[in-house]
């Protein structure tokens, strides 16, 4: 995953005062939490305010991280993972329910999610049509609970083990498992939904 | 149903080796009771096929890129500078010449008096403003090609200067000479001209009627003639007052 090495001395320069490293780290980096906030919040936008406070705080408080404890980038995560979750709960995101007919998110129109689903017979291009299918799946994905969804991004979109998620989210094990699973089989339940409601 | 029994393998079972299963590191007897039980159970076998439909889409979703500017604002809001690469970096390819920072500058001013001009209602106001131009211009034998011609170097144009101001400083002098000669052509016709024969009584009493200057005839005509457009240069009377002065007050 990382050079956990080259990591903790970055860190140690950084901490010294070297922007050297701190521009190291946040070159390193940046892409993977933007992704993740991106994933998360569903907004381009969101992503990016995020995504600087993610590494705002991560440069306010870098003299806190153990590297005995944790991987940094588990560290950086537990940091996302914190912020997300306030920026959740001020967006007010959980009052959405599962369905995909319900009100659009700020990048989809008024028509209801299911309306917004192309055609696959239709499609004149097959890139088109699976730039469409993924902007479908994205626009899902942000219909689970908070709680599936950070597992599922971890897993799926960042490959992080099981270990490294249960470190970031604070919880066994065992409860990623379950929730990296629910979180699937429900994103599969939703996607069923508005394909049926397609054809 | 959880809790429920299939094929050697318990729901709760079923759902905790179910990501075993999924990253394909569940092997042999295992394995095979899984899949009995996901066949046979009809709440377990949906959920292993959704699970792997969801991955499936999961999957699918391809990596973004972060905004170009990211790390930069990102920099910049954490140490408030950027660090000497990211200048280095971004220095050369946007560091403005002197040609770029001019064309700026004018730009600031070019641009929205051109944006202006676009307009319709002014292009056809430009385009009337030139034509009349170029009508004035050709009517006055002004051809575009002879001012490329034009020599505009300090000394050519101090030269032309003092050509044109001599040649203006000549025709004043012949004009002034030209009107001297006139002046002593007409003088000297009037002194030789002989005098008119005397007029008959009638005329004379006429005469004397229209004359209400109290002068004689022949001088009040010399008066009309130098009133018009001649200078009196000198004027000698026929016969001249005697000046009587005294100067014995000033030798006593």
């Amino acid at each position: 995953m990382e050079d956990t090495q080259v990591v903790a001395s970055l860190v140690r320069r950084c901490i010294s005062g070297d922007a050297i490293a701190w521009e190291e780290i946040v070159q390193r980096y940046n892409r993977r939490i933007y992704n993740i906030c991106y994933r998360f919040a569903g907004s381009a936008d969101d992503a990016q305010d995020l995504t600087q406070e993610v590494f705002i705080k991560v440069y306010r408080t870098l003299s806190s991280y153990d590297s005995d404890k944790a991987a940094f980038m588990t560290w950086v995560t537990t940091v996302t993972r914190n912020l997300l979750v306030d920026h959740f709960r001020k967006t007010k995101q959980d009052r959405l329910t599962d369905s995909l007919d319900n009100a659009a998110s700020e990048h989809e129109d008024a028509q209801p999610l299911s309306e917004q689903i192309p055609d696959q017979t239709a499609a004149p291009d097959a890139s088109v049509q699976s730039r469409e299918t993924r902007e479908t799946v994205h626009r899902a994905l942000q219909k689970l609970s908070p709680e599936l969804r950070e597992a599922v991004i971890l897993r799926d979109l960042q490959d992080m083990d099981y270990r490294e998620i249960a470190l970031a989210l604070k919880v066994p094990e065992g409860t990623v498992k379950s929730r990296i699973n629910r979180g699937r089989a429900e994103l599969a339940r939703l996607l069923q939904r508005t394909y049926k409601q397609v054809i | 149903m959880p809790g429920e029994f299939h094929n050697g393998m318990q729901c709760t079972e079923f759902d905790a080796v179910l990501s075993d299963a999924m990253d394909a590191v569940l092997s042999g007897a295992k394995w095979e009771s899984f899949q009995a039980h996901a066949r046979s159970c009809q709440l377990c076998g949906p959920l292993w096929a959704e699970a792997q439909e969801g991955r499936h889409w999961l999957k699918s979703l391809e990596e973004v890129e972060p905004p170009v500017n990211l790390v930069n604002n990102i920099l910049i809001a954490t140490t408030g500078l950027d660090t000497i690469r990211l200048r280095g970096q971004a220095s050369e390819p946007s560091k403005p010449s002197l040609t770029d920072r001019m064309r700026d500058l004018l730009g600031t001013f070019v641009s929205p008096v051109w944006a202006l001009a676009r307009q319709p209602r002014f292009v056809m106001s430009f385009g009337m403003a030139f034509f009349s131009l170029s009508v004035a211009l050709s009517v006055a034998g002004v051809k575009l090609n002879d001012l490329a011609h034009i020599d505009l170097r300090p000394g050519a144009i101090r030269r032309t200067y003092y050509e044109t101001s001599g040649r203006v400083h000549h025709f004043y002098e012949n004009i002034r000479w030209v009107y001297e000669i006139e002046s002593r052509v007409r003088e000297f016709k009037r002194a030789t001209t002989p005098a008119e024969p005397a007029p008959e009584e009638e005329n004379n009493k006429q005469r004397k009627n229209d004359n209400t200057s109290g002068q004689p005839d022949q001088k009040q005509e010399r008066n009309y003639s130098q009133g018009e457009n001649q200078p009196v240069l000198a004027a000698t009377p026929d016969d001249p007052p005697v000046v009587m002065g005294t100067t014995h007050r000033r030798f006593a």
